[in-house]
Parts: structure tokens; sequence; C-alpha cells
């Protein structure tokens, strides 16, 4: 018997106590297990997509507008392999940010094409991971730099570079800007063949990059 | 001069028994019997007065009397029995019976013509007397302290009420026919007066008089120029504008049981829009407050923090207190507060317990040491792959660690971005027997600390989390507060009789 004892039976949930409220007596909370439960960002998130060079971002979008910036699944960087991250982005170090109070004040402004961090493949790539809407700065996620590899496994969301909230006002219009999961899967079919050819001329894409690397950074 | 002369003076002047009394400076239990202190004081009192004023500071039921045909010059009449009892009668008329409170607090407001003749009879003392009558200190006690002197007690006793600052307040606002035309004039003494300031258009207020209008400010002359020294007598008495009625304000304390994942702590209003039906605040009032006011939407309702709106809150509940200004009753019996229990119980949603009044000044009870406080929850915690004996293991945790948390993204719009250190007092995790995905947590925390993120970590924000201890995704479907560690308000099973 005690050979085939299952080990986890000292730490069994028993419903132990009747306690009756309102007349009725409680449910245990094991009652509202709900084993299709959707996850934290299907719970109060929607995905949104930004493409630049030819990579898509992720942007969840909070039902109370606050912006989590990330890379989309099919970004190239994750298949390269992540070398480092920095949120040195040349002119201005991003993990300086700070913000005061409940308007965060203080916060760097940022445009949907300012660079937000600069992501190296172990391949020797560099992306300029794009802030992908306009807003103020809250909060970059200043573990990724001590860890960049963790970009590769972290589940949904937890790999986001920064926190952004913009203003209400410009909600509806950056909503617009973006591209929905519909039009993001949309995009991802028409572009399969010339992916292909992107991953070609990838060296023009870097020229490309160097070019706009001295965009205009709002702070 | 003689107490004597005063009084024949004053008498002369037509100024009533209780007002020669306050010129001869009489305090406290002198007015009790005006005879008596009068008689005591060295001055006679003719037969003809004794009838006529024996009446006037009387306590008990006296037939009507025909209307004076002269009242006091210097009171207005304020003393007089029959002003007395248009008093009592106007406060009775009023909605005063609605009131339980066994305090009560008179605020009187006075036309300022009182406060007019006053100084008038000030200056003819000061003409009468000389230099025995100070140009600074007024002659006689002031008509707002004989007030409190002579009018409190008799309307306490023939309202069967005792004196209460805290108590019901019942303000009283006093007219008379010539304040009008006393004013007016005023308003051109003042001018004349004090001519600079009036070019500053400054307002006369009952605080004015009371500071700039003494001999030693204002000249007699200037002041005859308007208004009679001494002060005549008038042939109507003060008349009562309004009585208005403030109760106390009341504290109802207990405690609330939460049944409802649905179901918001105060009314959840997004753009003006409500989003949730009901409210705990809404039904727990909605039982208590008809009972003590009428103003149900004055109450304030407070508790010892909150729950989320899809939290139960079970146990012995949270504490609350609801503050009911404008009271009408001050006490609840047990079988009303069972009453009301058990109306708040058909609400199926909310309960509530040890529902009891609580004196005013404890009512703050319940957000002292608000932060310090231990909270009790349960967690209803999904894994994404069947639990092992190590992550079980790892989440029985009896000694107390810190986590840095950072302000949950789902209220960072409205709040400030800080990462607060928080004290988890211990863990307990079980596994549901037929689902090996399944967790309930029991934690203890310290107050102000976000379960939910706790759980999952949310993306790495709070640390360390559930999710970073056991190295493996863990999300929370469902929270209960099984106890809050504050010993207030006391227990009180109200289904027992007193």
């Amino acid at each position: 018997m005690a050979a085939t004892a299952d080990p986890l039976e000292p730490f069994y949930f028993e419903h132990e106590e009747q306690q009756r409220i309102c007349g009725k007596p409680v449910s245990p909370i094991t009652d509202g297990f709900d084993a299709n439960y959707p996850s934290v960002v299907d719970r109060f998130f929607t995905r949104f997509y930004y493409i630049r060079a030819n990579a898509a971002y992720q942007v969840l979008y909070h039902s109370n507008r606050i912006c989590l910036i990330c890379l989309a699944p099919t970004h190239p960087a994750l298949a390269q392999g992540i070398a480092s991250l920095s949120f040195d982005v040349g002119n201005v170090d991003r993990s300086q940010n700070v913000v005061k109070g409940k308007a965060k004040k203080g916060g760097m402004i940022l445009q949907a094409d300012s660079t937000l961090a600069l992501l190296t493949t172990e391949t020797g790539q560099i992306y300029k991971i794009p802030s992908c809407i306009r807003g103020k700065l809250v909060e970059v996620n200043a573990a990724l730099v001590a860890e960049p590899k963790l970009l590769e496994h972290l589940p949904e969301g937890a790999g986001y570079f920064a926190i952004l909230l913009p203003k209400i006002e410009n909600c509806d219009l950056i909503r617009e800007s973006l591209l929905t999961q519909e039009q993001y899967e949309e995009h991802l079919k028409t572009n399969q063949e010339q992916n292909t050819e992107h991953l070609k001329t990838s060296t023009e894409q870097k020229e490309e990059n160097l070019k706009t690397n001295e965009e205009m950074l709002i702070t | 001069m003689k107490n004597q002369e005063l009084v024949d003076y004053l008498m002369s002047c037509g100024v009533c028994k209780v007002c020669q009394l306050r010129y001869l400076r009489a305090r406290g239990s002198e007015y009790n019997d005006i005879h008596k202190s009068l008689q005591r004081l060295g001055v006679k009192v003719t037969e003809d007065q004794v009838e006529d004023e024996d009446n006037v500071i009387s306590t008990d039921e006296q037939p009507l009397k025909k209307p004076r045909l002269s009242h006091c010059s210097t009171c207005l009449g304020i003393f007089s029995e029959d002003f007395q009892r248009e008093l009592i009668e106007g406060i009775i008329a009023s909605e005063f019976g609605k009131y339980d409170s066994e305090g009560i607090v008179l605020a009187i407001t006075m036309p300022m013509s009182l406060q007019l003749r006053q100084l008038s009879m000030w200056f003819a003392l000061q003409r009468k007397f000389g230099s025995t009558v100070h140009s600074n200190s007024p002659p006689d006690v002031p008509i707002k302290e004989a007030v409190k002197l002579i009018l409190h007690p008799i309307i306490c006793k023939k309202l069967d009420k005792k004196y209460d600052a805290n108590g019901l307040v019942i303000s009283i606002d006093l007219r008379h026919k010539v304040e009008e035309e006393e004013v007016d004039k005023l308003v051109e003494l003042n001018r004349a007066a004090f001519p600079g300031k009036a070019l500053r258009r400054v307002e006369i207020s009952r605080g004015l008089l009371e500071k700039q209008y003494q001999p030693s400010r204002v000249k007699a002359e200037t002041f005859e120029k308007y208004l009679p020294i001494p002060p005549t007598a008038v042939d109507e008495s003060l008349s009562l504008k309004s009585v208005d009625l403030q109760g106390p304000m009341v504290c109802v304390a207990g405690r609330y049981r939460k049944l409802s994942r649905e179901l918001s702590h105060t009314p959840w209003l997004l753009q003006g829009v409500r989003q949730m039906e009901d409210s705990i605040e809404e039904i727990i009032i909605r039982s208590v407050g008809p009972h003590f006011t009428e103003t149900v939407p004055k109450i304030t309702f407070m508790s010892s923090g909150r729950e989320d709106v899809d939290v139960r809150c079970l146990g012995k509940g949270r504490p609350f207190v609801l503050e009911i200004p404008n009271s009408r009753r001050s006490t609840l019996t047990r079988e009303q507060a069972l009453a009301m229990e058990q109306a708040v119980d058909t609400s199926g949603k909310v309960s509530i317990l040890n529902l009891q009044v609580v004196p005013r000044e404890q009512a703050m009870n319940i957000k002292t040491g608000e932060e310090q406080k231990r909270k009790y929850y349960r967690a209803l915690c999904a894994l994404k792959e069947p639990a092992t004996l190590e992550m079980l293991q790892k989440l029985q945790i009896s000694e107390s660690f810190d986590i840095q948390q950072k302000t949950p993204i789902r209220v960072l719009h409205r709040r400030p971005l800080h990462t607060r250190p928080r004290t988890i007092y211990s863990v307990k995790a079980r596994l549901q027997r037929d689902n090996p995905l399944v967790l309930v947590i029991d934690i203890v925390t310290q107050a102000g600390t976000y379960i939910k993120e706790l759980v999952h970590g949310e993306f790495g924000r709070t640390t360390p989390s559930f999710s970073s201890i056991i190295g493996k995704p863990i999300d929370i479907q469902a929270l209960d507060v099984v106890g809050i560690d504050l010993d207030w308000p006391p227990e009180v099973d109200n289904s027992v009789a007193e």
C-alpha cells in the first residue's frame, strides 16, 4: 500500500467549511473553475500589429488604453537568436525615463516611428524597435537588457519592451493606424512568397535602417 | 450709581425685568428667580411689577395673557413669556418630533436691531451716569450670553431634552418689524461713522457691529442723528422667521460579506454611464438609511479597504461604517438591526452582521493601520501543465517574504507608477483531487498587495510571483477574501434579544 501511495495525497483540497451567507451555503471556490478560461492577454488586451522594415511588432492594447510594445511571434530576430538589447538608442537612453504622478509627468513623448530600443541578433543584425504608437513612455522592461535570451521563450506579453500611455484623444487614430489580428494574418499570407526575397535582400534593408537612424526624437 | 437708580432709570426707558437684571450684571442662576435676585441686589419690587412680571421666566403652563402694549426697548421681548411660548410652539410645529436626539443645541439668529439697541442704551447710561459706565466694556450681560443662560435651560426643560453641543441643532431665525427701518438707518450711520470704510462698501454684518459699534469708536452725537438714545419701547414683540433642524451625525458600523462576483463596491460609472446595476454601498444604505434619515443620499459609506468587483468577501466579513448626517434617530435596537440584516440578505449578494450604532469618534478606527493589517485570501489558480510534487512543495511557504510590486497595468492609467514592497506572510497551495491543473492557494499578505498580480506575476512586473517561484505559468481564475484582521466593530449578535 505504502509503495503505491499518491505522493500528492497530503496536498489535496477539501472544501472544509460549510459557511452560510444570505441563507445559502457558500459554494467552494473550485466551482468557478473554467477549463477554457482566457489568458491574461485575452482577458484584458487587444492584439494589434505594426510593421516596420518587414518586421512585425505586437501592440497589446489594454482596455484602459495602456499599450505594451512587443515583438510579433513572426519577428525574424526570434529565428536568428537574440544577442543583446539596449535602450540606449544613440541620442537618448530610454531606460533613464522617469515618470511622476498620475499624469506620468516627465515621460518621454514617442512617435510611432521613434526608436524604443536596439535589438542585436546572433547573426549580427541590428533591429531598431519602433515605438509603434504615439504616446508617453511609462516604463521600460529593463530585465530584458540583463537577459535578452528571455525574449525567445517568455510567454506572450512578458517580453514587452515598454509600456506606453497614449492620449485619450489619439486612441481612435492609433488603433486605425495599426493592423488588427485579422489584417496581420492576412499580411502574413500575402507576404509569404516575398518573405524569402526579403531575406535575400537583408543587406539592403540594413542600409535603409541606417538612413533612418537620424530620426527625430521628441522627448 | 446705585442699583436702585439704575433700575429706576431702566424702567423709565421701558426695559423689562430680565434686562434690568442684565444691566445689574446678574450671573447664571440669578435669572432663575428674577424677583428674588432683584431684591437681593437691593432693588425694591413694587406690587404691580410683581404681578406684571412674575411669569416672565416661569416654566409652568400658563393661560394665555393678553398681548402687552409695550415690549422691552432693549430685548424687544425676547425674554418675555409670550415669546418663549411662541418659540416652543414654533419648535414643536417644526419636524422636531421626528428627531429622537436626547441632546439639543439652540442657534438663535437675532435681528441686528437688538445690537443697535444695546448700544443706544449704553450711550444713554453714559449720559445719565457719566464715567461710571465704561466706553469699551459693555454695561450689560450681552443678550447672546443671556439667551444661553436664560432661554436655553427653559427650552431644554420644556422640550424635555438635554443641552448637548453634538446634539440636534435647532436654528432659529428671529425677526422684528423695526429691523428693516433700523438697518437702513444703520447703513446711513455707518457711512457717517466710518467714512473711509463706507467707500469700500463694507457690508454691515453682525460681526462688524460687535467689533466697531462701541462708544469708544462711535460718538453718541453721530449715533443720535440716525437712531434714538435711549432706545424706544415697541408695541410688537420679536417673532419667529424660521426654525431649521439639523440632526446629529450618527455612525452605524458592521461587517459585510459579498457573495457576488459581479458587484462593485460603490456605484461604478465609466464616462458617466453606469456599469453595474447595483453596488455594496447601495444595497446596505437602502436597508439601513431610511431608519435614520430622510436625506439618504447624503450618507457616506466607508470600509476597511475594498475588494475588486469579481472578488467575494467571506468569513467574518469586512468592517464598514455609514456616516449619517442629519440623523433623526440616534439608536438602533437589536430587533431593528436584525430586520436590516435580514433585508440586506434578501439581495442574495451582500450580507451584513454586527450592525450597531457606534460613537462618532470610533468611526475612524476603520481607516487606522490599513496598510499594516493582514489580509487573508483564497485563490483559485490554473496551471498549464499538471501540478507536480515539487510545485506544490514550493508553494508551501510559512515564513514571510517580501515582493516588489509595480502598479498593476489595470490601474496604471489612473495611478502613479511605483514599485512597492509588500510582505507575504504565508502561502499554502492545495490541489484539486480530480483536476491536476487546479490549485487552491491560501495566502496571507500585508494589506495593499495586489493578489492577482502576485499569482501570475503580470509579465514580470511583480517579483517574485507564484509563477516565478514555480518557474511555470500560473493564472488566477477566482479570488475570495476570507479574513481581515480588524477587531472592530465589536461583535454583536442581533438575533439575540437585548
